[in-house]
């Protein structure tokens, strides 16, 4: 109560200040996100010709995009995506993230290790595992003496995908959650093994409960740059592909529709109903979090 | 509140500087004594050097004008030029590609070009690849090419079978195929999805066609159309001949020059590079004209795709007449044969190949093959609407490749999907 009296004592001057101190964010967010948000929503409603020439049509792009199988498959692509990445990603960043917090020789190396893919530009890494995924003359065919045409078949071209994408994402997600386990107080551990609690024990009552609203944030963050993905596909999956409608998730779609076939309102009703799939799909995070996330140290 | 309407109207004095510098900036170099330096977006950077040299040669003549010369992807160049000429920020001067000029052309971007061509040296093909829909021209015909046989000899040489001639047919073409697959277990020809590399050949050897006299209808269910599309596409179920998969993961020209196949329709405008890039290559391979249909359903079974590029200019630009002068010059005799010289491309005015043939004079290929076939040269297939269906082609095609959909229905997908977009 204390601090709320004195916020408002001197809140005038100190809000103004604030607000001319946030402006050139506010300006940026309104002019760059907010104003092209709506322009979608209304180049979706409209019948867009060549060189930004539109014309009011109604819900025709919708009606177009439900009754579209490339779309639903591009929707079920990017689900898939997300099913693929995000649960085995987060849990392989929560073991590395366990074991880095160990007191291991070079753990400071092995966390820059865990952390490179992060720095490499994402073409980059697309560039190299395109050839390791090779099924001519690839890496991990004759590693693994199979004869599989990893990026070219409809069955597998999307989990050779996901690889790439956990592989590069675990370092980042798992620095967040290493922070979030640095913060948990040694005593909960110390009384744990007093009490004779296994590590593994110790692991899923006392680390994965205080670690949760970590894991919620990353987690979180994960099914939204999964649903997203766009730039890793296309580097992988070239418009030859013979796999290409069975790994274009929504994002490809809507760059295919909107910059090759120039159907910028096609396209933005693509983009809208990703906006309400990533929006369904986080408030029901937000929604099941009271089950499982513990905000109470 | 006074502070912040202080900080909102220095904010928006400052934007109404920036802008006003830029205007002026554009009043000083629209007066045709003043210095004028014009900005000119190309996609091949294998043809700077001859952009550049033919610039140099303009700027020579007019010290006043500077033409910059700036390169961006093909795969980025459709979708940047779209953006600045919806913002007005065309550049000065671009290359113009048939695939995309009636669009262009026919939305008004264009400036009308028709009083600056020489229009009785350039061939119907080159002005066609430059005009409208109204017939005007709104571009100036820069070079003309062909697709050709390219094929290497040592293979034939060990599979013992006769180089590919003026004679050769489809047959040939397959029966070659297999001697060299059987002899030296390397690829055939390689066979790819490809429109203008591709099919498209096969299609108007065949004496079909994709789009039809006036452009508002696709071919794709006509007769000779569809046994073209049939052989060519069936022509992966060989063993000699590798898959969609393995074309997606290698390109044919990189199949080709690391000698894993016998032969693949190239580009006449790849020509020179790749004997550069390959050195050691050279020598092993040389070029042919294509083979052609044994038993067509109209013509004489001969054709190749002849597509050429332009030079073209937005309709709004203060400069235009500066730059029609430019584009004048670009289209001479002098300017074409200065583009020829340096190996950019076939130079599209008339009589004035032999300046780009001259260029392959140090190699052991039969360039004049590439020319000769000028002669059943057939024009790239566009109408307006060609930017939209291509990509939706093609995905077609790639579904028929990988055996989710049968041909036929295939094909009358395809034609579903050019008439629904070709009708207006």
């Amino acid at each position: 109560m204390r601090q709320r009296a004195r916020m408002v004592d001197v809140g005038s001057r100190d809000n103004k200040w604030g607000l001319i101190m946030v402006a050139p964010t506010i300006l940026g967010l309104i002019l760059l996100n907010m104003l092209p948000f709506f322009q979608s929503i209304y180049m979706s409603l409209s019948s867009t010709k060549a060189f930004g020439a539109y014309q009011f049509c109604g819900l025709d792009n919708f009606v177009k995009m439900f009754q579209n199988s490339e779309f639903w498959l591009a929707t079920w692509n990017s689900v898939y995506f997300c099913l693929l990445t995000v649960p085995v990603g987060i849990f392989l960043s929560l073991i590395v993230a366990v074991l880095l917090n160990n007191k291991l020789r070079g753990t400071t190396v092995f966390r820059a290790i865990f952390f490179l893919p992060m720095v490499v530009a994402p073409a980059a890494v697309a560039m190299v595992w395109k050839w390791m995924f090779n099924g001519q003359y690839g890496i991990i065919n004759s590693l693994f003496h199979t004869n599989v045409a990893w990026l070219t078949n409809s069955n597998t071209v999307l989990i050779s995908c996901a690889v790439v994408a956990i592989w590069s994402s675990i370092g980042y997600d798992a620095v967040l959650l290493l922070a979030g386990i640095q913060n948990i107080s040694k005593s909960y551990y110390e009384a744990a093994s007093l009490d004779g609690a296994s590590k593994i024990k110790q692991f899923f009552t006392i680390t994965i409960p205080m670690v949760s609203p970590t894991l919620f944030v990353v987690i979180i963050m994960r099914l939204m740059a999964s649903l997203k993905v766009y730039d890793l596909i296309y580097m992988m999956v070239s418009e030859s592909n013979p796999a290409l409608t069975h790994a274009q998730s929504l994002m490809y779609l809507f760059y295919r529709e909107s910059f090759i076939a120039g159907n910028k309102g096609y396209a933005s009703a693509i983009v809208l109903w990703t906006v309400l799939l990533i929006g369904i799909v986080t408030a029901l995070q937000f929604l099941g979090q009271k089950k499982w996330v513990n905000y109470d140290v | 509140m006074k502070k912040i309407a202080v900080i909102m109207l220095s904010i928006l004095l400052l934007f109404s500087v920036v802008s006003c510098s830029k205007s002026s900036k554009e009043a000083t170099s629209s007066t045709n004594e003043k210095n004028v330096t014009l900005t000119f977006q190309i996609w091949d950077i294998n043809q700077k050097a001859g952009m550049e040299a033919m610039c140099a040669s303009y700027t020579a003549l007019h010290p006043n004008v500077k033409i910059e010369v700036q390169v961006t992807n093909w795969s980025e160049y459709w979708t940047k030029l779209e953006a600045s000429a919806t913002g007005s920020q065309i550049p000065d001067i671009f290359w113009m590609h048939t695939n995309e000029i009636l669009k262009y052309a026919d939305n008004g971007i264009l400036a009308d070009l028709s009083d600056i061509v020489e229009k009785d040296k350039f061939s119907e093909i080159s002005l066609a690849n430059a005009s409208g829909s109204n017939g005007k021209l709104y571009g100036v015909p820069k070079d003309k090419d062909t697709v050709c046989l390219v094929y290497n000899k040592e293979m034939f040489d060990k599979a013992g079978v006769s180089y590919p001639d003026e004679n050769w047919t489809w047959d040939d073409l397959t029966n070659a195929s297999a001697s060299i697959y059987k002899a030296t277990g390397k690829y055939g020809y390689m066979a790819y999805a490809d429109d203008q590399l591709g099919y498209w050949n096969f299609v108007y050897q065949a004496g079909g066609y994709i789009l039809n006299e006036d452009k508002t209808q696709a071919g794709f269910t006509q007769s000779a159309t569809q046994k073209a599309m049939k052989f060519y596409i069936g022509l992966q179920r060989e063993d000699w001949c590798p898959t969609q998969t393995y074309f997606a993961e290698t390109a044919p020209g990189d199949a080709f020059f690391s000698e894993k196949g016998a032969m693949y329709f190239e580009g006449s405008w790849n020509l020179l590079a790749e004997l550069e890039n390959y050195p050691e290559m050279v020598g092993k391979w040389d070029v042919a004209v294509l083979p052609k249909c044994p038993d067509p359903i109209v013509g004489d079974g001969r054709a190749t795709i002849s597509n050429g590029l332009s030079y073209s200019a937005g309709a709004k630009n203060k400069n235009l007449e500066v730059i029609k002068d430019v584009l004048k010059f670009f289209g001479s005799q002098e300017g074409q044969i200065l583009q020829g010289e340096k190996g950019a491309a076939i130079p599209a005015y008339e009589n004035t190949e032999y300046s780009w043939i001259s260029c392959f004079d140090k190699y052991p290929v039969d360039i004049t093959k590439v020319t000769d076939m000028f002669a059943y040269g057939v024009q790239s297939v566009n109408n307006a609407s060609r930017p939209e269906w291509k990509s939706k082609v093609s995905d077609t095609l790639l579904k028929i490749y990988a055996g989710e959909i049968d041909i036929d229905s295939g094909l009358k997908q395809m034609q579903k999907i050019v008439d629904d977009l070709s009708k207006n």
